[in-house]
């Protein structure tokens, strides 16, 4: 679509005047994926929890009542649809905004566990994701300084973004997604409602491609 | 002349913010901290100036607060501070000048009028609240919002359909939208989940 490596063929394209949210094969596979994970974070039930026994045969299962884990499950798939509107976002300040709403998501997911270490966990996350905001908005508005719009579309293959404006983006980027990081700090991925925790991860993931993607294009 | 004096400063702001954010160690006092880093960045923002990264302050300031709001609460849990406290705050100004205060800054809204006296106005009646309690008040205030809403929207009629009376209408919504502001405003920190709500 704008004739660079990384896009593929373009598929769809939706225009809402300057900002173009656009569908190219690397941006439709990333959307794919997290609708994906948006609907198993619907459909699945993790409320009756199998914990096997290491080295042995033993196991036992728990029953954890549905509305411990309803504000997880909402979070989740808060969290999932926030990813699908960074995956097509054709502006790079609606880019930021949803990184930041997939932030404050992955916060919420952590910090539904009433555990004190995984609290602890989800609090330092949320103050990486708070300072990286900074990076990031600020990446946004030296880019629409420099260079007059925030669309994609328009700037894609120019190379007009400075270079501090895109290493401001990953950096905040890389702020909001550092969740997992925590997560394995905090174990908690033993903990109930484990399934939820891999909507954290995917959408860190997939806001790492993305981001390179929109680093390379614009 | 002025960006080249203030953009050094606000990025020397920012080191400043983040280098006392890496030395802090109390998480109270790291979350304030985390808070002021942010102010610095909308401070970036506002220095590009131009009127569309202007338009990039209210999400990014809107962003910040809940994200603000959110860690606040994991910090209550987290330290197990559920319960909330008897009496937040206690100044001698509080027992010596309620009336006065709250009677001149109520006044000073009226005289202003519109959105911006509704806040002043209702920050009065905050203030008075704040000092004196606020058992019974709900009713009251619940009453002038419905007015004014009414007021509001009949003065939306006279806008449309008889906008030769457009001086009158204009004093409807004024005085509506400060009563409105005003109401909503004296509603701030009230509500605390006792036995009012």
């Amino acid at each position: 679509m704008f004739d660079l490596p990384i896009e593929g063929a373009e598929l769809l394209a939706v225009e809402f005047g300057d900002i173009v949210d656009y569908f190219s094969v690397y941006t439709a596979v990333l959307f794919v994926f997290a609708l994906l994970f948006t609907g198993l974070a619907i459909i699945s039930r993790p409320e009756k929890p199998v914990d096997i026994v290491f080295g042995g045969d033993a196991y036992y299962t728990k029953e954890i009542p549905p509305e411990q884990l309803r504000f997880q499950r909402f979070m989740a798939i808060a969290c999932g649809l926030a990813t699908l509107g960074a995956m097509v976002s054709g502006d790079l300040f609606n880019f930021t905004l949803f990184s930041s709403m997939i932030g404050i998501t992955n916060i919420g997911i952590v910090a539904a566990v009433k555990n004190r270490h995984v609290l602890e966990a989800a609090y330092q996350y949320g103050i990486v994701a708070m300072v990286a905001t900074v990076p990031l908005f600020g990446g946004a508005a030296i880019a629409l300084a420099a260079t007059g719009t925030l669309s994609i579309w328009a700037l894609a293959g120019a190379g007009a973004v400075p270079l501090l404006a895109k290493m401001f983006l990953v950096v905040g980027v890389m702020g909001e997604g550092m969740a997992p990081f925590y997560i394995g700090k905090a174990e908690i991925t033993r903990a109930p409602g484990a399934p939820y925790v891999l909507m954290i991860h995917v959408s860190s993931l997939l806001l790492f491609l993305r981001v390179v993607e929109i680093a390379l294009t614009v | 002349m002025s960006y080249e004096i203030a953009l050094p400063a606000v990025l020397v702001a920012v080191a400043v913010a983040f280098i006392a954010l890496v030395l802090e160690k109390d998480d109270l006092h790291r979350l304030l901290l985390t808070d002021l880093a942010e102010i610095t960045g909308l401070a970036i923002i506002a220095l590009v100036a131009t009127d569309l990264a202007e338009a990039l302050i209210l999400p990014g300031l809107v962003v910040g607060i809940s994200e603000l709001m959110a860690l606040s609460e994991v910090y209550l849990v987290k330290e197990g501070l559920t319960a909330a406290p008897k009496r937040m705050m206690h100044l001698e100004v509080m027992d010596s000048a309620p009336a006065i205060l709250a009677a001149g800054l109520v006044i000073y809204g009226i005289v202003l009028s519109g959105f911006s006296g509704g806040a002043v106005a209702g920050l009065g009646l905050l203030f008075w609240f704040f000092c004196k309690g606020h058992d019974e008040a709900f009713a009251i205030l619940e009453t002038a919002s419905g007015y004014a809403w009414a007021l509001w929207i009949v003065a939306f009629f006279v806008f449309m359909i008889a906008p030769q009376y457009w001086l009158f209408a204009v004093m409807i919504a004024g005085g509506a939208i400060l009563l409105k502001v005003m109401a909503k405003m004296a509603l701030v920190g009230t509500m605390r989940g006792g036995r009012d709500v």
